[in-house]
């Protein structure tokens, strides 16, 4: 039996270390223009693994930051309000998130025709701070905050990235002349980014109580973006499991029916 | 198997026995198993979307400016709603018996509204009347003509005309006998969430009543 | 020789022959009975096929075309759809695996000689299948129009400027405006929806070129009488549902746990703005070896030559290849070039993915000389000049050797199995 697998895991190898082979190259754009970047910040997460969840309560933190702090310039056009609730959202009820949604105003039409301002509804998308792109560079020097629905799975290294943004703002150090409204980053490509630092010890004050450092911010704002970016993650690990445990079975019933079809045979 | 000239099947079959035909049997069953729960996924996702549903969420409408014998029609789940606010000439004429015996059915007991309007002005209050606009015969949205007589003869109540085939109903949506329709006009779940704000395609609280129970949209 | 018993099989036979032809190709069709595991990736590549379609037309309900919303109907199709995350991961991460299956598949071909007489018309008529896949995979990367979307599909078009006097036109032409637009996303889409029927089309010509002679085996030589073969039902049906079975477990493991970590890129998920070009724009890995093969020849005309040329190669494979034996086995020199190859593949893989500087410049150079060396200078000079090993008088007789013994053949069945 061993020799004929030298070969499958010869190749499986191979193609293990082309990918691991590929994947500095993304790395390399992510720190194109200096090689000397510090490696991401290594932080675990509850959603880590194949049976990781959401922490419904860092989830609702993170929350709380992206509405008071983040939201001011950053869009989260893909997400709906009725999003936090439900099996897959952050734990509120129907009516929390009704209430959530209402203290935010979405332009409409009114009956006369004329632009009105409304309450939100549980189903219209999370409110712009910006009308359009070109409000938003206004207001911004220029440059446009992204829109923070994707952010996660929209930078090489996820979780860990943002999380290095938010955390790795630093004086510049001596050699480095930071051009006009710039701000010095540890782990931005090129360490020069225009966003000034969002977070700081005691940002916001937490609804739960919890006390408010900067990488406990941190931390609950990736894991609310993460969501964001897929909220379906749970939902697809669960429904993963079931299908991997089938599979194994089938496999396994399936090979036994190989061999007794071949038993009567020289092979 | 030194004589290997007959098939290898046809000695299968000889030596084969229940243990060889259960794998191969339950192999067969999962795959069709797995086959068949694959399937699920894809039909689901023809299903209305979330985000479809969610368009599909109570409206609110507000009465205020709805004078007596006025009719306004609002969307709702992409179909025309009616909204009329009655005379009270109107809902006498309503009540009265040589009308009723015109209907088809004119105590609605073919389930085309909640059992909160199976009655003779089919909504919640007698003034104001809420209809799903679309004839119970092959779906064209049926004119509001609420005076009597004129051009549908002498005889006509007032109510709604179809001008597709000539289907009739009343004013409180009840369709006529000897029309192609065969049902009254739908009443949509609906309540008011004050004097002069009804609410489309939410029951009033503590009642549960599915929409898709209607016979006939 | 009815097929069946049964009164309406045989109504329906008698009138449109399916049952039979059913029955011939399964029930009697003589497959070798020495095929090892290599040989599963056929019907792997047809089942990956299948899956790219059925998911592809249920994604194809909800997707809109058009360049203002396309980004956000696949989003939706993600977040809004029931089990719409779970269809377009399956194609998303099926592309790739439908890759991986046909490369596997092509370098069985290379390693046993499948592409010589009588077969080169069924290997042709693969490559024409490789050739189409990409051509598929390529616009419908385009399709979720995130940046590497726009800007792949910019660079790869621009390649098609480099043809003297006419390549503007044409590039003008393909895009159906100045740059891609709108017009260019609606083709895509269109040809993204076609292309799948027509490589469902050349593997019905396939599987017809190969049911002519029957599969090639380990060792190359050809079947001499029934003593060699097993009908392919039960044999290979069920050794190929093991392998599928397989195959899907491997398959659920991205598809669940890292649905993003092969088959796309993360600036995919940034809508694409055609004011702003990524850092690197790198196309997916099934491209890698041909596009950087590109890149290594500084001549932008000669360098799209050579990367039409490294595709087109394929096709004269069979006549490239001079030895008179099939099966690598048996070749103690070409085995060992092959494997060359194989490597080579990695590394130009490798190259395509990396920023053309330093090392990988040089390397991507020597990879792609390789490339053409092994085709066009040692395939030939090795079948002329290799001293074969002794090829076995037939299949069933090495079999029966392999197995310990040819006279206690039926002890022998008993005591070897592994």
């Amino acid at each position: 039996m061993k020799p004929r697998l030298v070969v499958p895991a010869l190749l499986a190898g191979a193609v293990i270390a082309a990918a691991m082979l590929a994947q500095p190259a993304q790395h390399a754009r992510a720190q194109a223009a200096d090689a000397g970047a510090p490696p991401l910040p290594d932080v675990s997460w509850s959603f880590d693994g194949p049976f990781g969840t959401f922490d419904r309560a860092a989830l609702q933190r993170g929350f709380q930051i992206y509405s008071q702090v983040c939201s001011a310039c950053h869009s989260m056009n893909l997400l709906t309000y009725d999003d936090l609730a439900g099996p897959n959202g952050l734990g509120y009820t129907d009516t929390a998130v009704k209430a959530i949604a209402a203290q935010k105003q979405v332009a409409d039409i009114g009956k006369d025709g004329q632009p009105i301002q409304r309450a939100a509804l549980p189903a219209d998308h999370f409110v712009a701070p910006f009308p359009n792109e070109n409000a938003a560079r206004t207001a911004n020097n220029g440059a446009v905050p992204p829109d923070l629905s994707d952010i996660i799975k929209a930078r090489e290294g996820g979780p860990r990235y943002v999380y290095g943004i938010l955390t790795g703002f630093r004086e510049p150090p001596k050699n480095v002349t930071m051009r006009s409204g710039m701000n010095y980053n540890l782990y931005f490509p090129g360490h020069q980014i225009a966003m000034p630092q969002p977070l700081q010890d005691d940002s916001v004050q937490y609804a739960d109580g919890t006390k408010a450092t900067l990488p406990q911010e941190a931390h609950d704002v990736v894991t609310f973006l993460t969501w964001a970016s897929d909220p379906m993650t749970e939902q697809r690990k669960r429904t993963g499991a079931k299908v991997i445990l089938f599979l194994l079975a089938m496999t396994g019933v399936l090979y036994g029916a190989k061999r007794r079809v071949w038993s009567d045979v020289e092979h | 198997m030194a004589d290997s000239a007959h098939s290898p099947t046809a000695d299968a079959h000889a030596t084969g026995g229940t243990r060889r035909d259960f794998l191969v049997i339950a192999g067969n069953a999962l795959l069709g198993v797995g086959a068949a729960v694959s399937l699920w996924p894809l039909v689901s996702s023809m299903n209305p979307a979330r985000d479809v549903l969610a368009a599909g969420a109570p409206i609110d409408v507000d009465l205020s400016g709805l004078q007596p014998g006025q009719q306004i029609i609002v969307l709702w789940r992409s179909r025309p709603i009616f909204i009329v606010n009655r005379t009270s000439a109107e809902l006498k004429k309503l009540q009265e018996p040589s009308d009723t015996g015109l209907l088809r059915d004119p105590k609605s007991e073919v389930e085309q509204q909640p059992p909160y309007a199976a009655n003779w002005h089919r909504s919640i209050k007698p003034d104001y009347l809420v209809l799903v606009g679309i004839c119970t015969h092959l779906g064209c949205i049926p004119e509001f003509t609420p005076q009597p007589g004129g051009s549908l003869g002498p005889a006509w109540p007032g109510g709604y005309f179809c001008p597709c085939h000539g289907s009739k109903y009343d004013l409180s949506g009840r369709v006529f006998n000897g029309v192609p329709a065969p049902y009254n006009l739908p009443v949509p779940p609906h309540h008011f969430v004050n004097d002069k704000t009804v609410r489309i395609g939410e029951n009033p609280p503590n009642t549960a009543w599915e929409f898709s129970s209607i016979v006939q949209i | 020789m009815a097929v069946s018993q049964n009164k309406l099989v045989q109504w329906i036979d008698h009138r449109l022959p399916v049952f039979t032809f059913l029955d011939h190709e399964l029930n009697e069709y003589p497959t070798p009975k020495n095929l090892n595991y290599w040989w599963n990736f056929g019907s792997l590549a047809g089942v990956m096929l299948t899956i790219m379609i059925v998911t592809g037309i249920f994604l194809a309900m909800q997707y809109d075309p058009n360049v203002n919303d396309a980004f956000q109907s696949v989003e939706r199709i993600m977040r809004e759809v029931n089990y719409g995350w779970l269809i377009r991961y399956i194609h998303m991460n099926g592309a790739s695996f439908f890759f991986i299956v046909v490369y596997i598949h092509l370098f069985r071909g290379l390693y046993y000689g499948s592409y010589k007489a009588p077969r080169e018309l069924l290997w042709m008529l693969g490559v024409v299948i490789i050739l189409l896949m990409m051509a598929t995979a390529f616009m419908g990367y385009v399709l979720p129009w995130g940046q590497m979307s726009f800007w792949g599909a910019t660079v790869i078009t621009n390649l098609f400027g480099a043809i003297p006097g006419i390549g503007k036109d044409i590039v003008t032409w393909l895009w159906g405006g100045f740059a891609i637009g709108n017009p260019t996303l609606n083709r895509f889409y269109a040809l993204h929806y076609l292309l799948p029927f027509v490589i469902l089309g050349v593997v019905g010509l396939h599987i017809m070129a190969l049911h002519q002679h029957g599969s090639n085996n380990p060792l190359g030589i050809d079947r001499k009488g029934p003593q060699d073969s097993v009908p392919f039902h039960p044999y290979y049906t069920y050794k190929d549902m093991f392998g599928l079975s397989v195959f899907l477990l491997i398959f659920a493991v991205f598809v669940f746990y890292v649905p993003n970590l092969i088959g796309t890129d993360p600036q995919n998920y940034i809508p694409a703005n055609p004011l702003q070009t990524p850092l690197e724009i790198v196309p997916e890995w099934y491209l890698l070896p041909f596009y950087a093969i590109l890149r290594s020849i500084p001549s932008k005309l000669l360098g799209v030559c050579a990367l039409f040329a490294s595709i087109l190669i394929l096709f004269i494979v069979p006549w490239l290849d001079t030895s008179k034996v099939r099966s690598a086995y048996f070749r103690p020199v070409y085995k060992w070039v092959f494997w060359l190859l194989v490597i080579d593949a990695f590394a130009l893989g490798a190259v395509g993915a990396h920023r053309p500087e330093g090392i990988w410049i040089v390397v991507g150079r020597l990879g792609t000389i390789y490339y053409f060396l092994h085709f066009l200078v040692l395939m030939p000079l090795i079948g002329w000049f290799e001293r074969p090993l002794s090829l076995p008088p037939s299949i069933s007789e090495a079999v029966l050797k392999k197995r310990g013994g040819g006279a206690l053949a039926g002890a022998a069945a008993t005591r070897a199995k592994p």
